[in-house]
């Protein structure tokens, strides 16, 4: 695809998110949260109809081929209407999923969610549990939207193995998170599992940690975005006040934070598209994730000041957008994180020689 | 190769990789080795031989068109040219001619000023300094009133300049000057070329907190000039200035300061045995990391360029993040060099391990050009759209 195209897609891909993730307003979004599983199947079958998960699946699998550019501009278009489905989890499932998996996933019909961390901020510790007897024992953690998924694909010591959801032997606890979702925490007791794959998992946890930053820079956008809108609007002292100087100051400071996000994504997504799963795209990955969660915190943050006690409130939208951040800031790895994985990946000395 | 062979009819004819070697072999060549990276800013006498072997090349004026003896490079080939030469660490000449009144003149001059000085300043004959800021007229440029009388034939010019880079350098100066005080301050404001050896003109060095006396306060009493040293229409001389901030403005916001200062925090807390302290290398990653960013912010706006766009007030986002990061930089220089930072001389006399001189250096990139704040001003109102 040529350059021109893939932007022509990209445009495609942004109006057609606009259909399902309304970002002006947000009822749906209300209505769903804090109940289990915390969104909704019609709405992930539409999506799924979209092509949403098949993004940057090959084209001989069934997918559209596009990579990480493209994904990356649909994250953050869900980013900015707080789209609860579990998009990015679902998509690292299906690049660990078999050929005959895949029809039935990329349809909607069923889905599948990764279960691959047993611990917090498990990116550079998880450990795949052992398979005896075609079976597993043992716990998996942080399973976005778990309760929503008919199975679960399992980081094993064998490889990715399947797990029907509705197993006797497998005990789902669910803990609500503050954006209105949760996490699943799976226990497995002599669990059947097949095998499905031995794909590493490095490269889809890198591909859905750059979806996450993705996502975290359209909750950045849209906070700045309805930040501004206050400000213009909302009068005190006789004028607006996004008059004032000190508010001003500050939103460009945050505006700046927003640039460098969004410059940082988009060179993430270039180096991982033009040399998946090399060091350097590993490193633009963690570059980043640390960049976009640090932004998402601080400018959600801000967004609440400044719109003083109203943003305070439940009922005001503009804290979804700071609930979301608190989420998203620490999945797939937070800043701190990701900026030992940059030094790791990216050492002085390769810098000085590039 | 002999410097002829740098003087081509046509440098956008060539590739972008083949431009980037070109200069790359230019400065290798032929830049003189002891003023690369200058700790400051160099004076003529200092800067002359690689200002006059530019001028032999015909590289002095990057941005001119070749009918007026620039090398007429386009905005993709301007952004190599300047990014070898940061590179490089090539030294900086006194260029304000070449970089400023040049193309001034070159838009705005009538036939004979760009017959005159046009090239004089591509032959090294006329050095040129800048006479905008006053006193009283620093962020608020506009309330200037360094006042120009017409008598006869002759401008009266009266009142006093500072911040003149410079300027004892400097054979002419350009100048705004007041020509009408009864509108809108901006629009009684005109563009004025005086020669720096004419009767009434007293300079004044300053030294700047890094004891460099690189710029001047630059007086005027009654100093007379040819009503033709005017540029343009009388009034119109904000107008004209304000045209001329182009897209050369994204220099002000190249990485390649920030990149210097973080490879001199490596050198030093190499020198400090800092690098294996744990606290320090996350504070170092982090910069890192901010550099890295800056550069793919840049890059967003350069290619803007390349593919013909013009840029917005939002390239005031990059001089805003580059002179922040490079201030950062030092401070954390300072704050690893312990005692030492306290010196007033490099640390064992290695003219690399400077970290007051450039940290004292970083403390004039957020005034200079347009202080950090009156950036976020017009940021404020021009890309956010805040009342």
């Amino acid at each position: 695809m040529s350059a021109h195209d893939i932007s022509e897609a990209i445009s495609m891909i942004r109006e057609s998110a606009a259909g399902i993730a309304v970002r002006h307003d947000l009822g749906r979004i209300r209505k769903l949260r804090y109940s289990v599983p915390g969104f909704d199947r019609t709405t992930w079958r539409n999506m799924c109809e979209m092509g949403w998960l098949a993004l940057s699946l090959p084209e001989e699998k069934g997918g559209v081929g596009l990579g990480m550019t493209a994904s990356c501009a649909l994250m953050e278009e869900l980013g900015r209407a707080l789209v609860p489905e579990p998009v990015i989890g679902a998509t690292l499932a299906i690049q660990t999923l078999g050929d005959d998996q895949l029809p039935d996933v990329l349809s909607g019909e069923k889905m599948i969610l990764p279960a691959w961390q047993t611990t917090r901020s498990g990116m550079s510790t998880s450990d795949p549990i052992p398979v005896e007897n075609g079976t597993v024992n043992g716990v998996m953690r942080y399973v976005p939207m778990a309760a929503g998924a008919d199975a679960f694909v399992v980081a094993t010591a064998n490889g990715w193995g399947l797990v029907d959801a509705h197993s006797p032997t497998l005990a789902l606890d669910v803990a609500q998170t503050q954006d209105g979702g949760h996490y699943g925490t799976l226990t497995f007791s002599g669990t059947p599992v097949s095998i499905v794959s031995d794909t590493a998992l490095a490269g889809p946890v890198a591909q859905a940690t750059l979806a996450t930053a993705a996502y975290l820079l359209g909750v950045i956008d849209e906070a700045i975005e309805r930040t501004l809108d206050y400000l213009r609007t909302r009068v005190q002292f006789g004028k607006p006040i996004g008059s004032f100087q000190s508010l001003q100051h500050r939103m460009v400071d945050l505006s700046l934070e927003a640039a460098l996000t969004r410059a940082s994504v988009a060179d993430a997504a270039r180096i991982w598209d033009g040399s998946p799963g090399s060091s350097k795209a590993y490193a633009a990955v963690s570059r980043a994730k640390a960049r976009a969660s640090t932004t998402a915190m601080l400018v959600t943050r801000q967004a609440i000041q400044m719109h003083g006690g109203i943003g305070y409130t439940d009922e005001h939208d503009i804290g979804l957008y700071l609930r979301k951040a608190m989420v998203m800031a620490p999945a797939y790895g937070d800043a701190a994180l990701h900026r030992k994985r940059f030094a790791q990946y990216m050492p002085d000395h390769a810098e000085a020689a590039a | 190769m002999s410097i002829e062979r740098y003087q081509l009819d046509d440098f956008n004819a060539l590739g972008d990789p083949e431009f980037r070697l070109l200069v790359r072999y230019f400065l290798r060549e032929h830049h003189p080795v002891d003023i690369i990276n200058p700790p400051k800013r160099l004076h003529w006498d200092e800067a002359e031989p690689w200002y006059m072997t530019l001028a032999e090349a015909g590289w002095l004026a990057p941005a001119w068109p070749r009918e007026h003896g620039g090398m007429g490079l386009s905005a993709a080939k301007q952004l190599i040219y300047m990014d070898e030469f940061e590179r490089f660490g090539a030294a900086r000449t006194p260029d304000h001619g070449i970089m400023l009144l040049g193309p001034l003149l070159i838009r705005y001059g009538s036939e004979a000023q760009r017959a005159h000085f046009l090239p004089r300043i591509l032959s090294g004959e006329h050095i040129w300094c800048q006479g905008y800021s006053e006193p009283n007229a620093g962020s608020d440029l506009a309330s200037l009133r360094t006042e120009a009388v017409l008598d006869g034939d002759e401008w009266v010019v009266n009142g006093q300049k500072i911040w003149t880079t410079l300027a004892g350098d400097a054979d002419w100066i350009f100048m705004l000057v007041r020509t009408d005080k009864s509108g809108k301050k901006q629009e009684g404001i005109s563009f004025l070329l005086v020669p720096m050896d004419a009767p009434g003109v007293t300079v004044r060095p300053i030294d700047n907190l890094d004891l460099q006396d690189e710029f001047s306060e630059v007086f005027f009493d009654d100093v007379r000039v040819p009503k033709d040293n005017l540029v343009g229409e009388v009034n119109k001389g904000w107008t004209m200035a304000k045209a001329l901030l182009g897209f050369e403005r994204i220099f002000l916001g190249s990485p390649r300061q920030a990149a210097h200062a973080l490879s001199r925090l490596r050198l030093l807390a190499g020198h400090v045995g800092m690098l294996d302290d744990p606290c320090f290398f996350d504070r170092y990653t982090q910069l890192r990391l901010d550099l890295a960013d800056h550069e793919a912010l840049f890059e967003e706006s350069a290619d803007r360029l390349r593919r013909g766009e013009t840029l917005g007030a939002d390239v005031s986002f990059l001089k805003l993040n580059q002179t922040s990061l490079f201030q950062r930089i030092t401070e954390l220089m300072l704050e690893i060099a312990g005692e030492d930072g306290g010196l007033l001389e490099p640390i064992e006399g290695n003219r690399d391990l400077n970290p007051m001189g450039l940290f004292l250096t970083a403390r004039a990139a957020t005034i200079y050009g347009g202080a950090s704040e009156v950036q976020r001003n017009i940021i404020a109102k021009a890309v956010l759209e805040l009342p």
